[in-house]
């Protein structure tokens, strides 16, 4: 094996020298960087927040980068009693982004402390703003009317707590969260754009209790529909009683009027005929009802005195003209 | 393109193996004194390579490329065939905008298609367990459609849209639901979906993360199993309810006309025997008046004929006739009365 030459050492050197300046002497900041310039640890100049390509001095120089997104933070979902001291999880989520790149290297650093600032500062006022109001204010937003909360089957069932006005609601409390936070993060170049609750929930106990007044609820529902299809059947059943009675009796009152009508029709009648001569009308009545009552099972006594016998027993003329009837 | 030695031996040398770094230094050397092909030649035809390969690029139909220039965003290019800087200088990042993106909340998507397959959402209770408004427990699972709308903003706005939209999701629905009865979660989803997609939306350009949603659907909510029975129980009673109204409409409807035609045959009957009472009336007359205009004109005769007339048609009829002496008094008690008639 033979050596390279001196002239191509120097070349192959020349080229290396030129990398290193070009690499170490520029940088490159993304749409998504903002950058700070140290000199031995020591910030130097204005922090960079246009990308683009930039020079600086190489090897003494140090490129610092931060993101200029907007960033995420997940809260530590934790056990928190409410006002009422009912004990709900709380799951918050923060979007913050940095803003003074220079106090935020100074103050936190990186981006694994300031999470860890982020912790300390957020997850105290998100337990005080919890603590402090009834459970409540922390599920609903606004007073909506409880007008639009009915059931399909038109039943109004709904729960007392939504009869309760709320006086401050879900989005007034994560700005009183956010209100408290951003005062003390905006001295670590933080901006806290906003806190919010990402879920709510009982912890078992409470669950568990939940659940049974839930039970208890619709229990109590179930038994108000059916005692109402109760009512229902049993107003309907009334209204078929009554119809049939008032159906009935006024049947019975037209027949009887009609049936008086006719009655005293026919008295008329007949009293207008009869009583032309109610003398004759009685005699042929009587008559009528002698040949109707005789028959093979009645027994006929006659008396020699009556008129049948009259003229059997005295043959003589009669002292009157007219014969009496008994 | 990557320095691979082996690539540049197969290209420029014919099968010589070289594969330790002092073999391509003495073979370097050995070219720069005029052995074999010229080094430079090689690293000129790789550097084309490299040149072509980082500066002519390709835009899907269905994305944009964005480009930056040493960091900075210079252009948006549409699909097709483009140029750009090497590699070093511009850099491009491809984005899908118009690609439809799903998250789920509470379930799995397990096979999207026509008739999409959905994962026991049990798995994944926690993101769908919610609190209503009257302090119920419900189980709203949802889904999430979306594009994005602004890849600028998409690319360099916010870090992890795809996390943002996600904990913005869980966050907004469950507001919603906040402030509606366990009911209403129940059975008006479709009411809840389009307010938390209005809200979604807005807190989504409120954030600049260049995302438009296509759409926010709420899949069948529920309330823990714990509490179903009871859930349902309310439903059967509804159910019982309308069948106690039907059964009693039912009996009425039996009933009713059954009575009206009832009291219509009454009506009717009462017409009848008045029609039967005034012609018999009527009848009854008319022949009284006959008999009476004849009887007028011989009273006497008459009287006696139809006295007479009766008698003997009466008499025969007689089971027993007894015949008594005006004198007698007494007889009576030896009467046998007890002797059914018929008896001659």
């Amino acid at each position: 094996m033979r050596k390279p030459s001196t002239s191509t050492l120097i070349l192959v050197a020349a080229v290396l020298v030129g990398i290193f300046v070009v690499s170490g002497g520029t940088y490159v900041v993304d749409e998504r960087e903002q950058v700070i310039i140290t000199q031995f640890g020591k910030p130097v100049g204005k922090p960079i927040t246009e990308a683009g390509l930039r020079f600086k001095i190489p090897l003494i120089q140090k490129v610092n980068r931060f993101p200029k997104l907007l960033l995420e933070w997940d809260g530590d979902p934790g056990q928190i009693p409410t006002l009422d001291k009912t004990f709900i999880w709380v799951d918050t989520f923060a979007r913050w982004r940095i803003v003074d790149p220079l106090l935020f290297f100074q103050t936190v650093g990186n981006e694994i402390w300031a999470q860890k600032k982020l912790d300390d500062i957020i997850d105290p006022a998100v337990r005080n703003a919890i603590t402090s109001y009834h459970l409540i204010e922390a599920v609903r937003n606004t007073n909506r009317s409880p007008q639009e909360l009915k059931l399909a089957g038109g039943e109004e069932a709904v729960g007392q707590e939504l009869r309760v006005p709320i006086r401050v609601g879900r989005e007034k409390i994560t700005e009183i969260i956010q209100e408290q936070a951003a005062k003390k993060l905006l001295s670590f170049g933080i901006e806290l754009v906003d806190v919010r609750i990402k879920r709510i929930n009982y912890v078992e106990d409470v669950r568990k209790s939940v659940y049974e007044r839930m039970v208890q609820e619709r229990k109590r529902i179930a038994e108000k529909i059916r005692s109402e299809g109760k009512k229902q059947a049993n107003i309907i059943e009334g209204n078929k009683t009554k119809r049939l009675l008032e159906l009935r009796s006024q049947a019975y009152r037209e027949a009887m009027e009609i049936k008086g009508e006719a009655d005293a029709e026919a008295i008329r009648i007949y009293a207008e005929a009869y009583s032309r001569d109610p003398e004759f009308y009685a005699f042929i009545q009587s008559l009528e009802v002698f040949e109707q009552a005789l028959d093979d099972k009645s027994i006929l006594v006659l008396d020699t005195g009556s008129d049948l016998w009259n003229y059997l027993k005295r043959i003589e003329a009669p002292p009157s003209r007219r014969s009496e009837f008994k | 393109m990557p320095w691979n030695p082996r690539e540049g031996q197969n290209g420029g040398l014919g099968g010589r193996r070289k594969s330790s770094p002092e073999e391509i230094f003495r073979w370097f050397g050995e070219g720069l004194r005029g052995k074999g092909p010229s080094p430079w030649l090689i690293l000129a035809i790789l550097a084309g390579i490299w040149i072509l390969t980082s500066c002519v690029y390709k835009v899907d139909v269905e994305e944009v490329g964005i480009v930056q220039r040493f960091g900075r965003y210079v252009r948006t290019t549409q699909p097709g065939l483009h140029f750009k800087l090497p590699a070093g200088i511009e850099r491009l990042t491809k984005v899908p905008i118009r690609k439809v993106f799903t998250e789920d909340f509470g379930l799995r998507t397990l096979r999207p298609g026509v008739r999409t397959e959905y994962a026991p959402s049990q798995q994944y209770l926690a993101e769908s367990l919610m609190l209503t408004g009257d302090l119920n427990v419900a189980i709203v699972p949802w889904i999430v459609q979306y594009r994005i709308n602004d890849p600028y903003r998409y690319l360099f706005k916010v870090r992890n849209v795809r996390e943002t939209l996600r904990d913005l999701s869980e966050a907004i629905v469950r507001q919603v639901v906040g402030d509606r009865s366990v009911n209403e979660v129940l059975n008006r989803r479709e009411f809840i979906a389009v307010e938390a997609k209005n809200a979604l939306q807005k807190a989504l350009d409120e954030a600049d993360t260049g995302i438009r949603l296509v759409n926010l659907e709420l899949k069948t909510t529920n309330v823990p199993k714990q509490v179903q029975p009871a859930f349902n129980d309310v439903n059967k009673a509804i159910q019982d309810k309308q069948k106690m109204i039907r059964a009693a409409e039912e009996q009425y409807n039996r009933e009713i006309p059954a009575a009206e035609g009832k009291a219509k045959q009454i009506v009717q009957e009462a017409l009848g025997y008045k029609i039967e009472r005034v012609n018999r009336a009527k009848g009854d007359t008319k022949r009284f008046m006959a008999i009476w205009k004849e009887y007028k004109q011989a009273p006497e005769v008459t009287r006696r004929r139809l006295f007479l007339e009766t008698m003997s048609k009466a008499l025969p009829n007689v089971g027993r006739k007894v015949v008594l002496d005006q004198d007698l008094k007494g007889i009576l008690p030896f009467l046998d009365l007890d002797r059914k008639g018929g008896a001659q």
